[in-house]
């Protein structure tokens, strides 16, 4: 997924550039203000002095000009005042510049020039203005603006250090910002998390600040109650049907049993075993059907409980034992010592039976059940040096009712990889089916419970 | 003069095979159809054993149940149940029953729970070291096993299967009680897996005998003792 694309990605962008930008407005502002007001501060200042001068040089000509700017020059009391009447030719005559400064070009709009007046050692910001009079003459008038440029530059400077600041502090502003959101969805997301995992009773735990958070957090909490109130439904339903489903197969198999034992007829006798047989076998898939329903339901979990499971793959090897070797194959474990784990029995027990089994119907060559450690698990492995399954059909030989080989008969109903998926499922985990070259290679992945505590469980590898 | 079992179920052709059956086996049956009836005649006591169904109307089995205990009657008591997943097992026994039977079952396995709970009740006057069975003989210390004057060499796993064998001899053991008591494993594959090992001791300590001690009970399991 493009990063940018994340509306956390966006949120924390839209943060920083809003930060960002109050801040330059903020620090850029007045300087900027300040710089335009003390031009024109400074403009207005030498326009009246220009304007009054011209009056005199309208009523009076060069000579009252020349009195005039002197006189101002001279006075003293306007310091920031430049000023110069000079002949056509540059001369000056009268005025406090020793000469005209190039590149005025007269009549234009007042400019800033830097230079040096006479009695001062270094050059300065001055605002000029050079005016061409009737007769030639070049009358020159200004005002110093030294000090407030250099206010101005200060000012600007410590606004661009402070803006290089803001955009760290906008940083960390977009950063927090994120994290405050990402943390207030997690109490919502852990639970969800778990609720996937089979522990159904997990809610979002109460907010009283009544923003948009809680208001997530209370409708996740309905759904998961609504959820919870459907899975009861399904158990009923699921035990209803089982009670439906066994008192007549009881009775069927009761008037079965008392059949085998009084049939005398030798012609009659294998049928009412045959019976009896095909009563169980509808009974086991009654029985792993309903088992597959409540697992993939998350039904269970409570009757969790601590296994060795090298020692359980012993077990299995054992039981299976007589019947590999009558095959003229052999079983081997491959386990670590000792690894516990918290697991349903009675349903893991079932797992790795039906994998055995299926080894034996369809496999062939030595099958290994090996057992590796993983962080928060493990992983039962149960292979074979078979022909395997081809990988396109390995999808569907973990649907329920699948049977890939249906030219042979035997036992089940096409349950046994579903539950095999279920039950790994139950154990927040998950099966996946690989090459053993040759051979097939299940792989049971199991989470333990104890190892993951509520809100870090990981995800379910699917 | 017999034992008497109090047996609660409701329904009826149900209650009509077991009752039979267990009269068949030498067992006195009472029978009632609801929780209420079966509570009033288990109070009464006398009864070796109890055979409880767990859904009944009115006053379901787990309720007669609670109410049994917490009355102080100690009668060993065994759960019938369409309801048979572990949870259900896990509630039944933490209620107090002494075992749980899953429907349908076959009659020979509740018979043999049905025996066994009435023996539990009355042990023996202390844990056997050798166990006997006609002419076989198996010495739990030395872990030897003959029969007359053969010695048998058993695998550890056949060992433990006679073991179980011979601590329920004369009844019958069925498949399930074979993979949890000898193994601990809780799922009947359904496959002849139980059979073969049961063949590979049958031949170990019947072959060449004039007398069979291992029996296949049809449809229900085993037993071993002397041919009836």
């Amino acid at each position: 997924m493009k990063p940018w694309r994340s509306t956390t990605f966006r949120f924390a962008a839209l943060v920083f550039l809003f930060q960002l930008v109050a801040a330059a407005v903020l620090l850029l502002g007045p300087a900027l203000l300040l710089r335009s007001q003390s031009h024109a501060n400074a403009v207005t200042v030498a326009e009246t002095l220009r304007d009054d001068l011209l009056d005199a040089y309208a009523d009076g000509g060069t000579t009252a000009l020349a009195r005039a700017v002197d006189a101002r020059a001279s006075r003293g009391i306007e310091r920031s005042t430049v000023l110069l009447l000079a002949h056509p030719d540059g001369t000056p005559v009268a005025g406090n510049l020793d000469h005209l400064p190039s590149g005025l070009i007269p009549d234009a709009p007042y400019t800033l020039v830097k230079l040096v007046r006479p009695r001062h050692a270094s050059p300065e910001a001055v605002l000029l203005q050079s005016v061409r009079l009737r007769d030639g003459s070049v009358l020159v008038t200004g005002t110093v603006v030294e000090s407030e440029r250099q206010v101005i530059a200060l000012l600007e400077r410590t606004s661009l250090i402070a803006l290089g600041l803001s955009v760290i502090f906008a940083a960390f502003a977009a950063f927090v910002s994120t994290r405050l959101i990402l943390n207030r969805l997690q109490a919502s997301v852990a639970t969800l998390r778990d609720v996937r995992e089979g522990r159904l009773s997990r809610r979002v735990p109460a907010d009283p600040t009544g923003d948009a958070f809680a208001l997530l957090g209370s409708e996740v909490n309905q759904a998961l109650d609504r959820m919870a109130a459907l899975n009861a439904e399904l158990k009923l339903a699921t035990d209803a049907l089982a009670h439906d489903l066994k008192s007549p197969l009881t009775r069927m198999r009761a008037a079965l049993d008392r059949a085998a034992q009084h049939v005398e007829d030798p012609l009659a006798q294998p049928f009412v075993d045959q019976a009896l047989t095909e009563s169980d076998r509808l009974m086991a898939i009654v029985e792993t059907a309903l088992s597959i329903t409540r697992a993939e339901a998350g039904m269970g979990r409570e009757s969790f409980e601590a296994c060795d499971l090298p020692e359980l793959l012993e077990t299995v090897a054992e039981i299976y034992a007589p019947l590999v070797e009558d095959q003229g194959r052999a079983i081997v474990v491959e386990a670590p010592g000792h690894l516990s784990l918290r697991v349903h029995r009675q349903l893991l027990d079932q797992a790795l039976g039906n994998l055995v089994d299926n080894t034996l119907k369809y496999g062939s060559g030595t099958i290994t059940l090996s057992l590796e450690s993983e962080p928060g698990g493990a992983t039962i492995v149960v292979a074979d040096q078979g022909t395997g399954i081809a990988p396109e059909r390995r999808e569907q030989a973990l649907r329920r009712f699948t049977r890939l080989d249906e030219a042979r008969g035997g036992w089940g109903a096409g349950l046994g990889l579903s539950l095999v998926q279920a039950v790994a499922h139950l154990h927040g985990g998950g099966v996946d089916l690989h090459d053993a070259a040759p051979g097939l290679a299940v792989r049971i992945r199991l989470a333990d419970p104890l190892l993951s505590p509520p809100g870090t469980v990981p995800p379910p590898r699917r | 003069m017999s034992q008497k079992i109090l047996l609660v179920e409701d329904d009826a052709a149900t209650a009509e095979f077991i009752a039979k059956g267990l009269d068949e086996a030498g067992f006195t049956v009472d029978r009632a159809a609801n929780g209420r009836d079966g509570l009033f005649l288990a109070t009464d006591g006398g009864y070796a054993c109890i055979v409880l169904d767990r859904m009944l109307p009115g006053l379901d089995g787990m309720a007669v149940l609670a109410a049994l205990r917490g009355a102080g009657l100690e009668t060993p008591v065994i759960i019938l149940s369409a309801l048979g997943s572990p949870e259900d097992r896990i509630k039944g026994l933490t209620n107090g029953c002494d075992d749980y039977l899953v429907k349908p079952f076959a009659f020979a396995e509740l018979l043999a729970r049905i025996r066994l709970l009435i023996r539990r009740g009355n042990p023996a006057s202390g844990p056997d070291t050798v166990l006997r069975c006609d002419d076989l003989e198996m010495d739990l210390l030395a872990r030897r096993v003959r029969r007359g004057e053969r010695a048998i060499d058993l695998q550890p796993r056949e060992f433990r299967l006679l073991e179980f064998l011979l601590r329920h001899a004369d009844q019958v053991v069925t498949r399930t009680m074979l993979l949890e008591g000898v193994w601990d494993y809780h799922f009947d594959p359904g496959t002849n897996v139980v059979d073969v090992h049961l063949s590979r001791l049958r031949k170990k300590i019947d072959e060449g005998e004039p007398r069979r001690l291992l029996h296949t009970v049809r449809g229900a399991g085993y037993r071993i003792g002397i041919e009836p």
